[in-house]
């Protein structure tokens, strides 16, 4: 299980995967909004999204788990 | 002679033992390697000569538990290379120091300078030794030593934490030039328990000095690790971009990797909108040998990164903005880190590499209270004392006094460079055009549509074009011939050696 977390404090600006989606490695699957900045988040792993653990919108702290994938 | 030969050899071979056989059972059931299996872990086969074996503690009726009196020292080859060793015996008195031990530190760092060896330091252990220390006419004579004092950068010193350190260990560890700790391990000024008696705070080791502590708030380690292995690995690792000494050049390392290669990936790697954040490892990761990298403190500061890498075979020292991290704008931590590794690297004579992506300094309230206009102008004094070759290149945002800490043009650098999706100014458009239009705006019908307007104009003064017109600085690179540009340029600046005048040897060993 591989987890995708924020790097940053910030808000979701895009969920960019679903739930049961194939995910390559270094794809982007989310972009969360800090500072003025969109800051991508790339799946470190090739795989199948298992959860989305955010929406757009939701403040996440660093750390916090985006999306989990198997 | 015979007799005098097998005595000596007896006693060589007890003082295999440290502190007696039951201890090393201890230390090894502990998951610990003992300081000898440490040695061999780190040193090519059969390359330590030893010396000191014979010495033992000077207290009266400790002689027979106390071989090498808790320090093992040497000379011996890494990677072929001759390297000066010390080992802190767990197993003699927890390894804590006494007047012997002392003695045979200093001697085996005076010999590290006099004949310009890095010293390589395996350490762990308690500090001074109760109850040699007590009293005012031992402690008189046991304070800080040399190498810890003088020691000026003048051979790089590599230590490993591989146990829990309070006093002598840690000294040694923020005095060095590199230090790795062992996860799991404590490092810091005194133990829990001290801290009970002093204050009362009742602690766990782990929220005293564990690694996450120094990863995250102290930065006075560069590298964690999660096994013994590991952690010799690193010290191995970090020696490689070393000389072995201040007045030798850093070893160059054959490279099949063409230094003219064209880096096209960076082209998809940078965004030209520049809102959006990119790792600037990657592109790191482009412009370098083979890809490879060296990371110091990789957690601490996260906004700046400190890497040590190859261009053409030539060791270089990388100092880039992350734009992940707070957009690239730099703290107080950052500022430490940048500051550290300038002293690093001009102090060993590597080259430093500049490179821009930063909106300015992360100012607060808080930052404020952490001094961030003395970090600024420490960093920014460290820069103009450096005498390494510096190339500096703006790959995107430069911004504010960050556009000088990131050696921008009158800052020292042999040669400052843009990419086309350069943008340098004094402050972002956005804030610019607030102090300055304020007024304008106010009294504006449109004030969006004027505002975007004069956006627009701003944005145009702040290209890189501006600035190469008058000569400010020496061009404008197409992004994917940046290596080859880095290892053009290196090589006249290194024509005659990348040996600097040391200014910055002297500095403190950590801010």
């Amino acid at each position: 299980m591989h987890k995708v977390k924020a790097v940053m404090a910030g808000s979701v600006w895009k969920v960019l995967v679903s739930a049961g989606d194939k995910v390559e490695k270094g794809q982007e699957v989310t972009i969360l909004e800090s500072m003025k900045m969109e800051i991508p988040l790339e799946a470190e792993v090739e795989g199948v999204v298992s959860e989305v653990k955010v929406s757009e919108g939701d403040f996440v702290n660093e750390g916090d788990v985006i999306i989990s994938i198997k | 002679m015979k007799q005098l030969i097998e005595d000596l050899q007896n006693r060589k071979e007890r003082a295999m033992l440290g502190g007696g056989e039951e201890r090393i059972a201890r230390h090894r059931e502990s998951g610990f390697l003992t300081a000898r299996e440490r040695i061999d872990m780190l040193v090519d086969a059969d390359s330590f000569i030893e010396f000191g074996s014979l010495a033992q503690s000077d207290q009266p009726g400790c002689e027979e538990k106390s071989a090498g009196d808790g320090l093992i020292t040497g000379l011996a080859k890494v990677d072929g290379r001759q390297v000066a060793v010390q080992a802190a015996d767990k197993t003699v008195f927890a390894g804590t120091e006494g007047m012997v031990y002392f003695r045979k530190t200093r001697a085996i760092h005076d010999f590290a300078l006099k004949r310009g060896l890095p010293l390589l330091n395996l350490k762990e252990g308690g500090g001074l030794r109760i109850p040699d220390g007590m009293g005012a006419d031992q402690f008189s004579q046991m304070l800080f030593w040399d190498e810890l004092l003088t020691h000026n950068r003048q051979v790089p010193m590599i230590t490993a934490v591989l146990g829990d350190s309070y006093g002598g260990p840690t000294w040694v560890a923020v005095t060095s030039d590199f230090v790795t700790q062992l996860k799991g391990t404590t490092m810091a000024v005194a133990g829990p328990r001290i801290l009970e008696i002093a204050t009362g705070e009742k602690i766990s080791s782990e929220t005293l000095g564990g690694w996450e502590i120094h990863a995250k708030y102290t930065g006075q380690v560069d590298s964690f690790t999660e096994s013994e292995e590991a952690s010799i690995g690193e010290m191995k690792k970090f020696l490689s971009y070393m000389p072995s000494n201040a007045n030798e050049e850093p070893p160059v390392k054959e490279t099949m990797d063409d230094p003219y290669r064209t880096v096209d990936n960076v082209v998809d790697i940078v965004p030209a909108n520049k809102k959006r954040a990119y790792d600037m490892k990657k592109v790191i990761k482009e412009l370098v040998d083979d890809g490879e990298y060296f990371e110091l403190k990789s957690l601490f500061g996260r906004a700046l990164l400190t890497v040590l890498a190859r261009i053409n075979g030539r060791v270089i020292g990388i100092i880039a903005n992350q734009p992940m991290m707070f957009a690239g704008s730099a703290g107080a931590n950052e500022c430490e880190k940048a500051t550290d590794f300038i002293c690093l690297c001009d102090s060993y004579n590597i080259p430093i590499i500049f490179l821009h992506d930063i909106p300015g300094f992360r100012v607060s309230s808080d930052a404020e209270k952490l001094k961030m206009p003395t970090k600024i102008m420490m960093w920014n004094q460290a820069l103009a004392q450096s005498t390494v070759p510096k190339i500096s290149i703006i790959i995107r945002k430069s911004i504010g006094a960050a556009y000088a800490n990131m050696c921008g043009p009158t800052m020292g650098a042999d040669f400052v460079v843009a990419w086309p999706t350069a943008e340098i100014n004094f402050t972002g458009p956005e804030v610019g055009v607030n102090v300055v239009f304020g007024q304008q705006l106010k009294d504006s019908e449109n004030p969006a549509e004027e505002r975007k307007k004069l956006l627009e104009s701003w944005g145009s003064d702040s290209s890189p074009y501006a600035a190469v017109e008058k000569h400010l600085i020496d061009d404008i690179i197409d992004p994917r011939d940046t290596r080859k540009f880095l290892s053009q340029t290196l090589e006249y600046s290194c024509a005659r050696g990348s040996k600097g005048e040391h200014r910055l040897a002297n500095w403190p060993t950590g801010f």
